[in-house]
């Protein structure tokens, strides 16, 4: 009885709050309102202290000093794997930092748990969604904090649930019936709901990884108001993104980390293209390919016009024999999608495909491995192996039928291959019959590769082969790639990392919003202008 | 106790935890040899054969579709359809004044088409239009159940001549014809999952599809042939069932399907997919048939096999359950 009661006073005082606060922000009574929770505007303060996080092997956050304040939208720039997401990670609570010291608002926090950050007030808005889809606008904002009614406040007041998420949403002037169902909104859409969301839980600091990865242009711009009306509230917004020519639009500064240091805060009226590149990469060596790598004039594979709307349109290059072909882009660039569709992994709308003399309009996977096409999938665990079966069986699915003689598939015909591809590549196993699960991300590369291999492919797709993988490992792709393009084999090989493609490729497209816009070759090329031509394109 | 076995025998690298259901049948074995009159008798060890063979003969089937990821609940009904089919057929041609022999083997071709189309058509809708097996051979489940009703009005039809009991009563060296049949799917499924480019495909498929679709595998006409194969299987096992009845009656099969999946479950093939062996499903399926022998000859009442086989299934993964943890570590 007295537990009700006290819930009772306490939905009374949040409708109350409501009223008050109409129209300017939220705060909650079943909420835990900690001191941290309530700040006037701009009292904002985030700062981190020599911040370090050191793994086994590696150190991805070095020494990071930075001091944020409220009321502003900062982006947070590096390539990739250049220590932004530890960072993020020690400040939202997921990762405890080796050293260092976090402090908002001047006082010293430790957070041990994601839960522990949440509740001093800092939320993390992820790439990966975390709405239920079947679920309203309001049931997904308020999940877990519904209003009740009735004896025990037991029952859901919807009514009064539906009339609080329109308040939030109004707060930030997001334009989205409270009721409509979240899997028929767009994925901007749906970025927009979690940002109102988090907001709800009304934080200090809000941090959204790569939100724009995956929209439009015209979502694109919503989304930068919402962030916009967020900022107003007072609050710290970081804005994690790869994206130069996005920062313009929503940062007020730009703050640059380049191997796991921090480089240097500027305003955003400082921060042009080329400053922001030398910030990021800095000196970096790039490496060149063996210049023993002739290309022939044959043309072994030619695209004419492929698209496949919303992804890629009216695509047309081609391939020569012993080439190399880089495809550089951003993420939903559509680089991964044209490979897939011309491997026939995906259906293709119009256009059609010239591969050794047969046109092609509708790729199909069977018959493309059966005209000597490979693809090692972006996805690696995924996609391109089976993780419950065996090293040897992963080195051998993608070639059951040249492996066997009338469907009949002996253990000595897998054996010769096995053996031969574990030591072409450099695969180190204790044994073939291990699970490939129990492998490091650069082994398990090797084998997808060695699967292919296997199928005596002359054109062979990487689509992001250095993912996830250590430095040897990735340098031993690349002399594989190398090896292939000495005996003659095509390669067309897409990666985010730009460098890279400088180092391996004979020659780089250029694709942005699912064009392939210019080609350069890396002899003519500097990084800080490919870098440039992949954004401003 | 395999823990036990298992870490006595890690020093000398060998793992005895991977053969714990084999080493339990036979301990079950040796207890049942000593205790049940009549267990460790040529004659018992031919019965036991011959009751395990028609859920047996469906199981090696099943095994293929449980290592692809699917499942099939409709081979139970599919055993009732098929008799009374093949029953109703035979009927009606007789009647004609056609002679015993052809009208029966054509009986039997159509019930071979009508089975391969059916599964075929499973397969085909669980990739077009991704609709779960379970929910497709639900349906045909009880499709399958009442189309053997509306083909009988019911009523067992007996059509059969003397000599086609044979398939379901008949011995061949002193063996029951149907066991040899249970051991020759056996032989054959066996060398199917293990040395052919099918067998393989079909792991990498319940292992997992989307690899196995770009690797190039076809994935569409494996799951069209692995669901055509369960119910080809269940054929063979409606023949023996009619020949041993001598008709076609809806009823029989209730809830076989359970005991072939009982079967596969126990023998260690995983639900999720990917993983199973044909040699741990013939091993499920004695061990089921040795159980409900044993407390037959017993004296225990028969309905105490169900708690035996809640018991058995329970047990089995959660034994294996254990290994993979342990290998994980």
């Amino acid at each position: 009885m007295e537990e009700n009661k006290q819930e009772l006073f306490h939905s009374r005082k949040r409708i109350a709050t409501i009223r008050v606060i109409r129209g300017f922000k939220c705060c909650f009574a079943n909420q835990p309102c900690s001191l941290e929770n309530i700040h006037p505007m701009d009292s904002v303060k985030l700062e981190v202290r020599n911040l370090t996080k050191a793994y086994p092997g590696t150190v991805a956050l070095s020494d990071f000093s930075a001091v944020l304040q409220g009321g502003k939208v900062y982006a947070l720039l590096g390539k990739n794997g250049s220590g932004k997401s530890t960072l993020v990670k020690c400040i939202s609570g997921a990762v405890l930092p080796t050293s260092g010291e976090i402090l908002l608002n001047d006082r010293k926090v430790q957070f041990r748990s994601p839960m522990d950050a949440f509740a001093a007030g800092i939320a993390i808005v992820y790439q990966e969604l975390s709405l239920v889809l079947d679920f309203t606008v309001a049931e997904n904002i308020l999940i877990g904090r519904y209003l009740k009614k009735g004896p025990g406040m037991s029952i859901i007041d919807w009514k009064g649930t539906n009339e609080k998420a329109a308040e939030i949403l109004a707060t930030l002037r997001i334009d989205i019936p409270v009721t409509e169902k979240v899997a028929k909104l767009s994925v901007g859409q749906r970025q927009m709901i979690e940002i109102a969301k988090a907001m709800s839980y009304n934080p200090a600091v809000l941090i959204l990884d790569e939100p724009t990865s995956a929209l439009a242009q015209h979502e694109v711009e919503s989304l930068f108001r919402v962030i916009h009306r967020s900022r107003e509230q007072g609050i710290i917004v970081i804005f994690i993104t790869h994206k130069l020519n996005e920062i313009r639009g929503v940062a007020d500064y730009v703050t640059v980390i380049r191997d796991g240091r921090f480089v240097g805060t500027i305003p955003i009226a400082e921060a042009i293209p080329k400053t922001l590149v030398e910030m990021m990469f800095g000196d970096t060596q790039i490496l060149t390919r063996p210049d023993n790598l002739p290309v022939a004039d044959e043309v072994v594979l030619e695209v004419q016009g492929l698209t496949r709307e919303p992804r890629f349109r009216e695509v047309s290059f081609s391939l020569r024999k012993g080439e190399i072909l880089g495809i550089a882009g951003m993420l939903g660039s559509g680089r991964s999608e044209l490979l897939r569709s011309i491997f026939g992994a995906d259906p293709v709308d119009s256009g059609e495909i010239k591969l050794k003399g047969v046109s092609i309009r509708h790729p199909h996977i069977p018959f493309m491995k059966k005209l000597g096409m490979a693809m090692t999938p972006e996805n690696r665990k995924e996609e391109g192996l089976i993780q419950m079966l065996s090293i040897k069986d992963n080195l051998c699915y993608a070639s059951l039928d040249r492996l066997a003689s009338w469907g009949v598939l002996t253990h000595k015909a897998q054996e010769p291959v096995v053996r031969r591809w574990i030591k072409e590549l450099h695969i180190k196993i204790a044994s073939p019959n291990h699970p490939v699960s129990s492998l490091s991300g650069g082994n398990q590369q090797k084998i997808v590769v060695g699967n292919w291999l296997n199928t005596e492919p002359s054109i062979i797709f990487f689509d992001e082969p250095s993912r996830g993988i250590d430095v040897q490992a990735k340098q031993q792709i690349f002399q594989i790639m190398w090896e292939l393009s000495r005996k003659g084999l095509s390669v067309i090989f897409v990666s985010t990392e730009l460098e890279e493609l400088l180092e391996v490729c004979h020659r780089i497209l250029i694709m942005e919003n699912g064009r392939i816009l210019r080609e350069t070759i890396p002899e003519n090329t500097s990084l800080d202008e490919l870098y440039a031509l992949c954004m401003e394109a | 106790m395999s823990a036990a076995m298992s870490s006595n025998h890690q020093k000398t690298g060998m793992n005895l935890s991977v053969f714990a259901l084999e080493i339990i049948l036979l301990i079950i074995i040796g207890f049942l040899s000593f205790f049940a009159r009549g267990f460790a008798t040529w004659d018992n060890f031919l019965n036991i054969l011959r009751n395990a063979s028609t859920t047996g003969i469906i199981a090696f089937g099943m095994t293929f579709v449980i290592i692809a990821g699917e499942i099939d609940l409709s081979v139970g009904s599919a055993i009732a359809f098929h008799g009374c089919l093949l029953a109703v057929v035979t009927e009606k041609l007789i009647g004609r004044g056609y002679p015993m022999l052809p009208v029966i083997l054509l009986a039997i071709a159509v019930c071979f088409t009508i089975a391969i189309l059916t599964g075929m058509f499973t397969g085909w809708v669980r990739h077009r239009f991704s609709v779960p097996t379970f929910i497709t051979t639900l349906a045909w489940m009880a499709a399958l159940r009442g189309g053997g009703y509306l083909l009988t009005n019911s009523f067992p039809t007996t059509p059969f001549p003397e000599w086609f009991n044979f398939f379901g009563s008949g011995y061949v060296f002193g063996i029951p014809f149907q066991a040899i049949i249970f051991l020759l799917l056996f032989g054959i499924t066996w060398f199917i999952s293990r040395f052919t480019t099918f067998g393989r495909a079909v792991y990498a498929i319940g292992g997992n599809a989307e690899s196995a679709r770009l690797s190039g595998i076809n994935v569409l006409q494996k799951r069209m042939i692995i669901m055509a194969l369960t119910s080809a299987f269940s054929v063979i096992s409606a023949i023996v069932v009619a020949s041993q009845i001598q008709a076609g009656n809806p009823t029989v099969g209730t809830s076989w399907e359970f005991t072939v999946i009982s079967a596969c479950v126990i023998g260690g093939v995983s639900l999720m997919g990917g993983k199973g062996r044909i040699w741990g499903t013939f091993v499920g399926v004695m061990f089921l048939e040795i159980i409900l022998n044993g407390m037959t000859l017993l004296n225990i009442d028969e309905y105490w096999q169900y708690v035996a086989r809640a018991v058995l299934i329970l047990g089995a993964v959660m034994i294996y359950q254990g290994q993979e943890t342990r290998q994980k570590d």
